[in-house]
């Protein structure tokens, strides 16, 4: 019997090819969209989930408040890890102090790579539960050693063994390695930390440590814990509150205090998905995400199968015949059910099949969109299962109205021609078609908002000339020593046309300072500035706009107290005429000399921070150098590096260009763009599908009709017009719904951002024409074709 | 009024070429009533077929009126079509999802006359039809008698010249049958020209003269009177 089923379904597959096609091509893509964000979504689930001890973990974190916004950060100073040992050491099993994950240069004899990786205290391998390959947890107890990942130590000393060879830090420290870990998932948020070395060697590195060690303002470091067994993190998060504000008063730092530090714990579980603050309110983060694919794939998935039941439906009339014909001759309704199941999962296996390819051959790219590493879990039984069992319902679900309701109908009237559906059973079939497209346009108008979000951030005047720019970080002071000699050689060989050092790149402010008093300050304000100190080029090797006052210039001895506020920083300090007003701060008196336009350095999408630019009279970490245009790329990059080389042999010159690390500020929303526009492009495809495979049935039941309006004198447009029609009104009341609701998720989306583009009309008229004009030429194919054919023809059907 | 000359028509599949009309000659004078006879296959609806310009010959010469149609294009052939000759069916060909009122409108729709002169006639004719009090059913709500009655009535509302006929009574009981055929006769006394193709000898007395066909030749012709 199942083998008689199958030939038959595998028949009729084959002899609607088109129907088949449709259903067949619009399933595989709706099951490969709906696995691909599976994959994602399950990777975004399992974030972290590498560490055993993932319910245990949390990051000790804070609230400030500056000006009446509260501010969220991972941020905290040194003396809250004694602190929380000593007065609540018994909640927490380990408590660990560490750096920011940054980049350093590890070299053993003549290999130098540039990882990033973190100073810890010594019990991280403990906290994080490392899987070691080489050694044991407590490696890091000896202040000179470090522990590498697996695939550092195998780029660093390849089949040698790793244990107990001596490793150089930024060329300064010297350290052993006490131990190899497996390589930390990309779904964690060590991911990128390829080597521990201990917190107390980090603690020589610099003279100001030893202040900071004590100091409770300067939060520049993390603090990661893990509970003990049973204790509840809430009660403890609520106990710590105000451990910072208490031991910040007992300092007499006022300032500090002033910012109404709350500290708090931020579960393992948290840290990914829901990173995202609002003036000291969770809003949630990547989960958003999260919900938004998955809610994209499910319908994606509906689309196909509305396609699958609406084309069985039209097909209706056809099949009651068989119907008929089948029932006569014997045939009892279980087995029509059977037979019709059998189509629909013969179809959705089909489907799965070539989703499973599909999926394959898209997920290269898709990773890359994604920024993932996403795979097809071909050996996990559990994937199949899910798999499977998902295709079973697929194709239950498309198969369960022409099983069920087409094997009720009696055989002597739908043998007697006397079927009639009723006017009711296109109702559902509209309804069908009116949500496929509603989500489909409800899905282009969000792209195009997110793209134009986009374009229009990235239009925005920055303030600084970004071509030919490139940006390198330095390690040591070793060029500082050699600035003007490094300078001099390079204006030489034609490379660069500036060079400049600073202590922020271009497309970061890295150093923060309130507490600064300047003439008419009002009482009580409190202010955030962005300190960047420079030197006297950076302004030509960046090309700022001066627009009131002038540049740094070495021909004034004083310009070394002199200071140039960008714009948002005059206007936050209220001078009418700031050039040659006088800003006071740690206890030293700095003179305006200028004013420049602002320069957008952190987020495109905020607003710019008030900034202060000074003299740097220190090693800076950053250098900014300008190509010289007229020389290829590629040869000044060359000859730039063979003299950082010369005169710093032991530190790769590691360089970014400048336009492309501020473009990397976009990654998030432009991934976001990408990955939406590929779903509506592929649902609106599955809708167009379903819409052609209608029209083309539609076409098919009227074929007698248009013959009579023919013979009647009906033209070719006016039955064009006549096929088309319903499809029109049936995608117009899709674009009414879709519009508002477009509008509503679309005008949340993008208020979090201070620089918006504007949500105007004509993108919702321009969808919504592209939305007729594509059902248009979806369904004029049929209309045109079935007006021409001759009457002659379809009246002698009957 | 009709004047045909050699036509020819063939149908052609891969292997074999068909002739469905093979030099056709024959002259139907206007305010005729013509009966087309002969057995399934002689050629009998393709000859109507292109009376009507639904289709068009391969060769011979067919005068509508004294214009040669025979080589108008699709668009001229349904100009003249729509505005001179009116089509009734044996199965009715009404459209099921317009109402009896709709269905007889649409042959004026598609003349462009306007919407209150529409009504006027349509009226006119349902009741000429007395089938006024069904004005407002649809096709399957009626029987075979009521449903060729409309057809007829669709036939005849832009008043044509010509109505050709495709075995009117073929679905339809006697006394259904002889309604009609007794319609068509009143027609044709109000000086509608009318070529009716049919199997029925019966029916085929109401007309004035009998054309009978075989293998796509004129055989035979019959005055009635």
């Amino acid at each position: 019997m199942i083998k008689n089923y199958l030939k038959i379904a595998w028949r009729n597959l084959v002899k609607n090819k088109v129907h088949t096609f449709i259903n067949v091509v619009g399933l595989s893509l709706g099951m490969a969209v709906v696995m691909l964000i599976s994959l994602w979504i399950y990777d975004e689930l399992s974030y972290d989930k590498y560490f055993p001890s993932y319910d245990h973990i949390v990051q000790v974190m804070q609230h400030q408040t500056i000006n009446h916004n509260t501010i969220t950060q991972v941020d905290i100073p040194i003396p809250l890890g004694a602190k929380l040992r000593q007065d609540y050491g018994q909640d927490f099993k380990y408590i660990v102090l560490s750096t920011y994950t940054d980049q350093h240069t590890i070299s053993h004899e003549d290999k130098k790579l540039n990882h990033s990786g973190k100073f810890m205290q010594a019990q991280a391998p403990d906290l994080l539960t490392l899987k070691m390959i080489r050694g044991n947890r407590s490696g890091l107890s000896d202040p000179s050693s470090i522990m590498l990942s697996s695939s550092l130590a195998k780029a660093m000393f390849g089949n040698a063994d790793p244990m107990n060879q001596l490793i150089k830090i930024d060329n300064t420290l010297n350290v052993k390695v006490t131990g190899v870990y497996e390589d930390m998932p990309q779904n964690t948020s060590f991911n990128d930390v390829a080597f521990i070395a201990p917190w107390d060697l980090f603690m020589t590195t610099f003279p100001y440590l030893k202040r900071a060690a004590t100091q409770w303002g300067n939060n520049s470091w993390e603090l990661f814990a893990q509970m003990n067994p049973g204790v509840d993190v809430n009660k403890v998060s609520a106990d710590i509150k105000y451990a910072k504000l208490r031991s910040i008063l007992a300092q007499g730092d006022k300032i500090g205090a002033s910012f109404n530090p709350v500290l708090f714990l931020n579960p393992m579980s948290r840290w990914h998905l829901y990173s995202a603050y609002f003036n000291g309110v969770n809003i949630g983060g990547k989960i958003e995400f999260v919900w938004m694919f998955g809610v994209i794939g499910l319908f994606v998935l509906i689309l196909a199968c509305i396609n699958f039941m609406n084309l069985s439906t039209a097909r209706s009339e056809k099949r009651a015949k068989e119907v008929g014909v089948r029932k006569t001759l014997g045939s009892d309704r279980k087995q029509l059910i059977g037979q019709f199941y059998t189509e629909s999962l013969l179809m959705s296996s089909l489907a799965f099949a070539i989703s499973l390819i599909l999926v394959q051959l898209a997920l290269p790219w898709f990773n890359q969109v994604a920024d993932k590493q996403l795979v097809i879990l071909w050996d996990a039984p559990v994937f199949w299962i899910i798999a499977i069992i998902c295709s079973l319902l697929t194709g239950i679900m498309a198969g369960s109205y022409p099983a069920l309701y087409l094997s009720s109908f009696k055989p002597v009237k739908v043998l007697k021609g006397a079927f009639n559906a009723g006017p009711y059973a296109k109702l559902p079939r509209k309804v069908l078609v009116v949500l496929q497209f509603t989500v489909s346009i409800t899905l282009i108008i969000g792209t195009v908002v997110i793209f134009r979000q986009v374009q229009f951030t990235k239009n925005r005047p920055v303030g600084y000339g970004r071509e030919g720019l490139i940006q390198a970080q330095l390690r040591t002071d070793v060029i500082h020593k050699h600035f003007d000699a490094i300078k001099y050689d390079l204006l030489k060989s034609g490379a660069i046309t500036n060079i400049a050092e600073s202590n922020s790149p271009l497309t970061g402010v890295w150093q923060r300072e309130s507490g600064l008093s300047w003439r008419n300050k009002p009482a009580g304000l409190q202010d955030d500035f962005g300190i960047i100190p420079v030197s006297f080029d950076f302004g030509k090797t960046v090309n700022w706009k001066v627009i009131d006052g002038r540049d740094f210039s070495k021909e004034f001895i004083t310009d070394s107290s002199g200071i140039i506020l960008n714009e948002s920083a005059a206007r936050f300090m209220n001078f009418s005429h700031p050039v040659g007003e006088t800003v006071k701060k740690d206890g030293r008196n700095y003179k305006i000399i200028g004013v420049v336009k602002d320069l957008v350095m952190a987020s495109p999408y905020e607003r710019v921070t008030p900034t202060i630019f000074f003299i740097i009279d220190f090693p800076g970490n950053i250098v900014s150098i300008r190509i010289n245009p007229n020389i290829s790329t590629h040869d000044a990059i060359a000859k730039i590096n063979a003299i950082f080389q010369q005169y710093d042999p032991d530190s790769p010159f590691d360089y970014q260009f400048t336009d492309s690390e501020y473009a990397k500020k976009f990654d998030d929303e432009e991934r976001t763009g990408k990955l939406a526009g590929f779903f509506t492009i592929l649902a609106i495809f599955i809708s167009c599908l379903g819409l052609f495979g209608m029209a083309s049935f539609m076409a098919e039941q009227r074929t007698k009709e248009i013959g009579i309006r023919k013979v009647l004198g009906a033209s070719v447009f006016s039955l064009w017009q006549l096929m088309s029609q319903e499809f029109v009104v049936l995608v117009s009341i899709s674009i009414l719904i879709a519009i508002p609701t477009a509008y509503y998720f679309m005008h949340n989306w993008i208020r979090h951002y201070y620089y918006q583009a504007a949500l105007s009309w004509w993108i919702f008229v321009i969808t919504a024409l592209g939305g007729l004009l594509i059902t248009l030429v979806t369904v004029s194919y049929q209309g045109i074709k079935s007006a021409l054919t001759n009457p002659v023809k379809s009246l002698r059907n009957e | 009024m009709i004047k045909i000359t050699n036509l020819e028509k063939f149908y052609r599949t891969e292997e074999v070429e068909t002739i469905a009309l093979n030099k056709l000659s024959m002259h139907v004078d206007t305010g005729e009533f013509v009966a087309i006879m002969g057995p399934s296959g002689c050629g009998k609806s393709t000859l109507l077929n292109i009376l009507g310009m639904l289709d068009d010959p391969d060769e011979g010469s067919y005068v509508f009126n004294d214009i040669e149609v025979a080589h108008f294009n699709e668009r001229k052939r349904a100009d003249l079509r729509k505005h001179n000759i009116g089509f009734v069916f044996q199965s009715f060909n009404l459209i099921d999802e317009l109402t009896v009122f709709e269905n007889v409108e649409l042959p004026l729709i598609y003349t462009g006359v306007p919407t209150g002169e529409r009504v006027k006639r349509v009226e006119e004719v349902l009741d000429k039809m007395q089938i006024m009090h069904r004005r407002n059913h649809y096709p399957q709500q009626l029987s075979g008698g009521q449903q060729q009655r409309v057809a007829i009535a669709r036939a005849v509302v832009n008043k044509p010249k010509l109505i050709l006929a495709d075995e009117p009574t073929g679905n339809l009981d006697s006394s259904n049958g002889n309604d009609v055929m007794e319609l068509l006769t009143d027609l044709n006394e109000q000086g509608t020209t009318i070529i009716m193709v049919t199997h029925s000898e019966h029916d085929a007395r109401y007309s004035h003269r009998i054309i009978r066909l075989l293998d796509g030749q004129t055989v035979m012709e019959n005055i009635m009177i």
